[in-house]
């Protein structure tokens, strides 16, 4: 994946948009935990989160970016 | 802390001290959450190389509250508010490069656009208004001098901006979080045991007029105050995202059952004042058995589910006790008819409360998202469109001013001011006393840069590295976090002191030595603060004034019309919610116990309850079997009832009252042919009527005495 693309003309890092789709999967894999009241097995929900989200963004950063 | 019922546990632990500690815990753990974000916030930025960490914390400052929802919903917002900011200022940079009028001009109108939309907007979509037009400021500020450069300008704000949006959610969420959802949990369990107890306890029927007023209160603040709670914890529970539809019916359900209630009580304290205490007597024996089911036994924990079931039971019963209340008052048509008008409101109440109860049932019982899919209602706002008007003026007059003042004198400094003015102008007009507000801010920003001023020339000099740089801060930065938990006795007071603390810092890697800077941004900045107070003084604000009171009893007073007029899909929930929303913007600037406030509230019970009718009479109207004629001398009554409350005469009031009545003279006729269609429209006409004839309602000066007689036995 390059590293920097155009759009409308402006460069945008590739990383930002990769993080944008991350923070687009967190929120419905959040929904759908939500929608099943499965936060009730989490101790901490919201470090969870934070959690999922990383592992999320971590993995494709690295996977694209090697 | 589990309390000890000892002697001595209970010397060394007073309760005021345990509550003491619990609020100072409270306000110290955000002090350290704030303090954390701030660092982390200033870190990062100095990592990622961007050029004014100053902005990062700013951005914090502004966004860290105590509770955590508030700060997800903050940034959201913000977030929003931000890009569609920094976009218009690369557009109008990009438009008048070289003609620095025009360019103040459009901004000047961009700015004043979004404070009229702060104000027309509440909680945080306001905040995002707010944002968007100084984003657009600060995106340009460092570019105006080299307009080619402010592309680079913007995507460095931008990113700095939402960097603090990021971090402050973060910490706020992750760290030691305070949950707004147990909040509104808390609240609506204590609004739902409020209104159980309310209708158990009024078995009696007749409730003195000064208990019905606060009760109203009541009710109108607790359907305000949930949806307020729930449209924000949204953003920081999945969990109510997904039951939030069915709360928002919940509190419908909540909002129509309390109407109905009002309705029937008030129809009984008429009858009791008129001398028909029969009629009274036999409505307070038919309310006898909902009372009942609403007490359960006490070795019964009284969850909603079981008063459901008991209220469904009972709801079986009511018909037959109706019947048999009716054959004692048979004698007497006239009484007869009030009676049948108090029955359909009886059964309409049980009904609604059982609805109200098992859903509330339903919400209790289940986790996550239950079955099924809910009805849609959406809570609509009432929003007058004078206070957003003058906000806007008012901010275009300041910002043209101050563009002037800098364009004639060539003060460098005058763009600090600029920006200050467009903040705290957006921040300020929600605020019923922006005077008072602008003097607290004032005063605490001054403070802030007294203190930053002693950081910045004293301490920081002397260190060296981030480590030194956190340990000269944090003190005197800690003083804004914690002035901001104080913010019920202190307004304005907290945000102001780390505001100023934050903008005068002007954190940034390598920090410059500039007493001249600071003191000529300090004298700048403090200059737009105050210009956007004598702002208010030129203009003073409407927000709560008597004329916006009056214009807003005028806007409740046609709700009626509204109900009368617009379209039959969803009208209940729009009718009820702006009526509630409306009267809570009322009450919260008018004294109680005072002459307005009785006005207000019998308008208010007199809305409540002719709306209300005439929705069920036009839900009735759609009946197929009513004959057409009946029909239209039906429209005829709704039609005057709508020019009544538009204008109130006596004129119009006869016209209403003969209009009801001939259109109750016609069903009356046509009952026998088609009692399934004419028997529920009879009720609610009945109802209209009787609110019109009610001597203590609000309509009570347009009454014209020689109908009462005409009509009399």
């Amino acid at each position: 994946m390059p590293r920097e693309i155009a759009l409308a003309d402006a460069l945008v890092p590739g990383l930002l948009l990769i993080y944008l789709g991350c923070l687009l999967v967190l929120w419905l894999i959040d929904t759908i935990i939500g929608r099943y009241g499965l936060y009730r097995y989490v101790w901490h929900p919201s470090l969870f989160r934070v959690a999922v989200f990383f592992l999320l963004f971590g993995a494709a950063g690295l996977l694209l970016y090697p | 802390m589990s309390a000890v019922p000892t002697e001595l546990a209970s010397w060394s632990h007073p309760p005021w001290l345990r509550e003491f500690a619990v609020e100072e815990g409270h306000a110290w753990i955000f002090v350290l959450k704030s303090l954390l974000a701030f660092y982390l916030a200033a870190w990062l930025t100095m990592v990622f190389q961007l050029e004014q960490p100053a902005t990062t914390m700013i951005t914090v400052a502004i966004v860290m509250h105590p509770q955590s929802g508030t700060v997800l919903a903050k940034s959201f917002y913000r977030a929003l508010g931000t890009c569609t900011g920094s976009l218009f200022g690369v557009l109008l940079m990009a438009a008048f490069p070289q003609q620095r009028e025009l360019f103040l001009l459009s901004m000047s109108i961009w700015v004043a656009l979004c404070a009229g939309g702060a104000v027309l907007y509440r909680n945080f979509t306001s905040y995002g208004f707010v944002l968007a037009g100084y984003t657009a400021f600060i995106v340009v500020l460092p570019a105006i001098d080299h307009p080619t450069a402010v592309f680079d300008s913007a995507v460095a704000r931008v990113s700095e901006v939402m960097l603090g949006i990021i971090v402050s959610g973060l910490v706020s969420d992750v760290v030691l979080p305070m949950r707004l959802r147990d909040l509104l949990r808390r609240i609506s369990r204590e609004h739902y045991q409020h209104f159980i107890d309310f209708a158990r306890g009024s078995l009696g029927g007749a409730i003195p007029r000064a208990d019905m007023e606060k009760a109203h209160l009541r009710f109108v603040r607790a359907a305000v105050q949930i949806e307020d709670l729930r449209s924000s914890v949204i953003f920081e529970d999945p969990e109510v995202r997904a039951r939030s539809s069915r709360m928002q019916l919940l509190n419908l359900r909540y909002m129509a059952a309390a109407t109905s209630f009002q309705s029937l009580h008030h129809l009984i304290n008429r009858l009791q004042r008129s001398n028909h205490p029969r009629t009274a007597a036999a409505l307070i024996k038919l309310y006898a058995p909902i009372g009942e089911a609403l007490s359960p036994a006490p070795t019964e924990k009284p969850i909603p589910r079981l008063l459901a079931t008991r209220l469904e039971a009972c709801e079986a019963k009511l018909p037959a006790l109706a019947a048999e209340l009716r054959e004692d008052l048979r004698q007497d048509p006239n009484l007869l008819l009030e009676f049948d008008s108090g029955t359909t409101l009886v059964r309409r109440f049980a009904a609604e409360l059982r609805d109200f109860t098992s859903l509330e049932a339903s919400l209790r019982e289940t986790q996550g998202v239950a079955g099924g899919s809910v009805e849609r209602v959406d809570f609509k706002r009432a929003n007058d469109y004078a206070s957003p008007l003058i906000a806007i003026v008012r901010t275009f007059f300041t910002m043209a001013t101050l563009s002037i003042f800098w364009i004639e004198t060539g003060w460098t400094f005058g763009l600090s001011a600029l920006l200050l003015a467009t903040v705290f102008s957006g921040l300020l007009a929600t605020s019923p006393s922006p005077l008072v507000a602008t003097a607290n801010t004032w005063v605490a920003y001054a403070v802030g840069l007294v203190a930053a001023y002693f950081v910045v020339f004293e301490l920081m000099p002397g260190s060296d590295g981030f480590v030194m740089l956190i340990l000269v801060t944090a003190p005197l930065l800690a003083l804004g976090p914690y002035l901001t938990t104080r913010n019920a006795t202190l307004p304005g007071v907290g945000a102001g002191y780390s505001l100023g603390f934050a903008y005068i810092l002007a954190l940034k890697n390598p920090m410059v030595y500039a007493p001249e800077r600071f003191l000529n941004d300090s004298i700048a900045a403090l200059f737009g603060l105050m210009m956007s107070g004598a702002a208010f003084m030129i203009i003073p604000t409407v927000i709560g004034t008597q004329w916006l009171r009056r214009r807003q009893l005028v806007q409740l007073r046609r709700q009626v019309v509204f109900a009368a007029t617009a379209p039959m899909d969803g009208i209940l929930y729009r009718f009820e919610s702006v009526n509630r929303d409306l009267y809570q913007q009322i009450v919260q600037f008018t004294r109680p116990g005072s002459e307005e406030s009785r006005v207000l509230f019998a308008w208010a019970l007199a809305v409540h309850d002719g709306g209300r009718a005439v929705i069920e009479l036009r839900q009735d109207m759609l009946h197929e079997g009513l004959p057409p004629p009946v029909r239209e001398s039906m429209q005829h009554a709704v039609n005057a009832l709508a020019d009544l409350y538009d204008a109130p005469d006596s004129a119009r009031w006869t016209a209403a009252d003969s209009a009801v009545d001939q259109a109750i003279t016609l069903t009356t006729q046509t009952l026998p042919q088609a009692r399934a269609s004419c028997q529920p429209a009879l009720a609610d006409l009945l109802q209209l009527r009787t609110a019109l004839r009610d001597d203590e309602s609000a309509l009570a000066p347009y009454i014209v005495k020689t109908a009462e007689i005409a009509h009399a036995p």
